[in-house]
């Protein structure tokens, strides 16, 4: 029966290809028209070959199994019908975005200085000593070009009236980018003629602009600087990421027992030639593994002695440790205020209206209203502990209120946003389903935003948790001229 | 050539490359074995104990073992799927999955690939109870992957400081193979003097076999098989894929295009320029023993010089 559209329910919340009328927005007709006539077995045949693409270009992502042996390889769960953004507006999310990026650079590193936020009593100095994420062993380190943030991945979410919000900004370790370069060689093999219709703008430059950005970090006088890619290893879930990214930046992919900090604090790496000056490191493992002689002393992931290397200005690290500072979730509810007091300028994208339980009449607002609420906790990423108030039971709300009594500062909650859909295969018809954006917005010598980003998608229906390690999966996502 | 190889990338390479060829050791083995029981007559007791000498511990073998009613059931079980052998196929193969694993930013995307079909293969494949049909169907088609990864990798792979490591693997452990083999075969060898001396040459036809060099002999001699030229032609020709000579040549030549060989190409010329001055036509028994027990200490030199030289800590 293929792809009907006039059975496609987009009246319920907002989609972002079809209007509640059920014509298709603007932009959107020709791929609407094109899907509507292929027949069932053509559909199947592009789905199938997408499948086929992804298992031949071994696009996996790991996932914890807990049987013997730990982990489990998956392929890429992958829906065959894009997303699109318009030029315009995407135009308009990429100032955004810089303009979120930046005050937050500022933020971490007056943090880190003289905390003039604090002593202006923006922010209540609990906050930051309490956070998770505050690391004591970064005061008064200044990183070139003043940037902490390197690498930013902000989730994008749309609510039922059409509008955006900045749900969080991952400035940690925020990994993805893989997927969104990957989903467009797949849509590539599965869909060409598209391609040749419509002027979609391509995603391929990011790993340059990664490199670019990179190189622009080098501490050292070296003009072409040796950059490496730090991995926790094979049985981290985004470890074909961080193969993909050093191949394509041409760096080398490490790990941490193949780097050695030397007696003059320069980062090296074994190489069958001897050791071999790193000069920038883009790592991927948390800030708390990256050196036992500073953080866990048991972590064999990191490297002994390299926050001397990078406090003695021999190596850089992106992204700096003591990032996280900024990506605590109730630091988070601050960020329209922390663009204003640093840049003097109003946010051209807007926070999700939050509550921070640490404020007593925050707090006692969201206890009274658990059943309309989320609750996140401040320091978890990947969507774990978190309550979606609406959908949990009357036993898990109470649970959780105990939860957020015994420690108020650690959560933060926000209104349940009915995120918009797109319509996604389902078997051989098109059913709606809720969806976000990861952009990567890149902080060097200069800004740069992925053009896009990736499109995570709930398979499961009326789910909006589109977390790949629970059951999500992901679209091409098309910035397109009209 | 990219200078910045990791030790730990060197030297996960050269275990790979240790172990696919292991494998493929291990599998021509027990074919070659199988078919020579069948030429042979039965009160000849070689039976299937020496594969175990050759491949692996025979204490371990005995103690998994005791006493068993068909050693050819025990042997070849201990030598294939028994995943308490460390040297078993299973065990090889698992161990070179793992190394691939680890290798997917270096080798071409598709090899972690192949090399986990073919240990899902041979898991699958060579279980209990195994007929010998069944069995030789399976090994068959096991040396046809591991061939397949062969080329496949040699086709695909940039010929960098990882294609030297990945090949220094496999032909040192190649050499090694040979010369237990011809070792083993040679010291259970009948005496010319035996009222079974017509079978001698049969075992001269498995040592062949088991080294893919029959039909390599027979296009570059003219002669019959015996003995000697057998000896001769499996370690000083140039030109055969499993001769010790070849393998030292090879592994000379990977040497030399690495950084900081030294050390390890001194000793890999000395070895290859002893091989060919040695004349090891009439080399028996015991003396044929001492030879050849010599080259393996040399072996195992090299490789620890390589692993010093390269992958210290790795």
């Amino acid at each position: 029966m293929a792809i009907q559209w006039q059975d496609y329910p987009a009246d319920k919340t907002w989609d972002e290809l079809i209007c509640p009328s059920g014509r298709a927005r603007k932009g959107v007709t020709g791929l609407k028209r094109m899907l509507g006539a292929l027949d069932d077995d053509e559909l199947k045949e592009r789905k199938y070959a997408a499948e086929l693409a992804i298992r031949s270009m071994g696009i996996t992502f790991t996932v914890y199994s807990g049987e013997q042996s730990g982990t489990i390889d998956r392929e890429w769960p992958f829906d065959i019908i894009p997303r699109l953004i318009l030029k315009t507006e995407w135009d308009h999310i990429t100032k955004g975005l810089i303009q979120r990026v930046k005050a937050l650079n500022c933020f971490i590193d007056d943090i880190y200085h003289q905390q003039r936020i604090l002593k202006d009593g923006l922010i209540p100095r609990a906050y930051i000593e309490k956070s998770n994420d505050f690391r004591p062993e970064c005061m008064d380190i200044s990183p070139t070009h003043d940037t902490w943030a390197h690498v930013c991945g902000s989730d994008l979410v749309r609510d039922d009236d059409g509008k955006l919000y900045v749900l969080e900004d991952n400035l940690r370790v925020p990994s993805g980018v893989s997927y969104m370069l990957e989903n467009r060689e797949v849509m590539k093999r599965v869909f060409p003629e598209l391609f040749t219709t419509n002027v979609i703008h391509p995603v391929n430059d990011y790993p340059a602009e990664l490199a670019k950005c990179l190189r622009s970090l080098n501490p050292n006088s070296t003009s072409a600087p040796q950059i490496a890619v730090l991995t926790p290893g094979i049985y981290n879930s985004a470890y074909f990421e961080h193969t993909y990214l050093a191949n394509a930046m041409a760096a080398e992919l490490v790990e941490g027992r193949d780097l050695e900090v030397g007696k003059d604090e320069y980062l090296y790496m074994r190489t069958i030639r001897g050791l071999v000056r790193v000069d920038v490191l883009y790592r991927r493992i948390d800030d708390t593994y990256l050196d036992p002689e500073v953080f866990n002393a048991d972590s064999t992931l990191g490297v002994a002695g390299i926050m001397r290397a990078w406090r003695a200005g021999k190596v850089a690290l992106a992204n700096a440790p003591g990032c996280g500072v900024a990506d605590d979730k109730v630091i988070y509810t601050y960020v329209p205020d922390i663009i204003q007091y640093y840049l003097n300028e109003s946010p051209l994208l807007s926070n999700v209206p939050s509550y921070r339980c640490v404020e007593k009449q925050h707090r006692d607002f969201v206890l009274d209203n658990l059943d309309k609420l989320v609750v996140k906790p401040a320091n978890e990423s990947g969507g774990y502990g978190m309550l979606i108030g609406p959908k949990a039971t009357r036993k898990e709300r109470n649970q959780f209120a105990k939860q957020i009594r015994a420690n108020p500062r650690n959560y933060m909650a926000q209104p349940m946003l009915n995120l918009s859909t797109a319509p996604t295969l389902i078997d051989t018809h098109a059913e709606p389903r809720h969806l976000d954006l990861r952009p990567f917005i890149l902080s060097g010598a200069s800004h740069y935003v992925s053009t896009g980003g990736l499109t995570r998608v709930a398979m499961r229906k009326g789910s909006i948790v589109v977390n790949s390690s629970q059951g999500g999966g992901s679209k091409d996502t098309w910035v397109i001229d009209t | 050539m990219s200078s910045r190889t990791l030790s730990t990338t060197a030297s996960r390479t050269y275990w790979l490359g240790r172990y696919l060829e292991r494998a493929g050791s291990i599998t021509r083995l027990v074919s070659v074995n199988a078919n020579l029981l069948m030429d042979l007559p039965t009160k000849l007791q070689l039976g299937w104990l020496p594969l175990v000498e050759i491949l692996a511990n025979q204490d371990t073998y005995q103690t998994l073992y005791v006493s068993p009613n068909s050693h050819e059931k025990s042997v070849t079980r201990f030598l294939l799927s028994d995943t308490r052998n460390p040297g078993s196929l299973i065990s090889v193969l698992t161990y070179a999955r793992e190394n691939a694993r680890t290798l997917r930013g270096t080798l071409p995307r598709a090899a972690y690939e192949h090399i986990n079909d073919a240990h899902l293969y041979a898991q699958e494949s060579i279980q209990e109870p195994l007929s010998r049909t069944r069995r030789s169907n399976a090994l068959q088609h096991v040396v046809e992957r591991l061939q397949h990864i062969d080329g496949f990798l040699s086709a695909t792979m940039l010929h960098d400081a990882s294609w030297q490591f990945l090949r220094l693997g496999n032909f040192i452990e190649r050499a090694d193979m040979t010369t237990r083999i011809i070792d083993l075969r040679s010291s259970n060898l009948l005496s010319a003097q035996s009222t079974l001396a017509p079978f001698s040459d049969i075992q001269w036809r498995s040592i062949l076999n088991s080294l893919d060099a029959m039909q390599g002999y027979f296009i570059s001699r003219q002669n019959p098989i015996n003995q000697r030229d057998v000896l001769e032609f499996l370690l000083k020709n140039s030109e055969l894929p499993r001769s010790l000579l070849r393998c030292f040549s090879t592994i000379r030549n990977c040497l030399r295009s690495l950084p900081r060989n030294t050390e390890p190409l001194k000793l890999i010329n000395r070895m290859r320029q002893q091989l060919q001055r040695a004349r090891v036509r009439n080399l028996e028994n015991e003396k044929l023993h001492r030879y050849v027990g010599a080259r393996q200490k040399q072996l195992s030199t090299l490789h620890q010089k390589i692993t010093h030289t390269y992958f210290p800590d790795a």
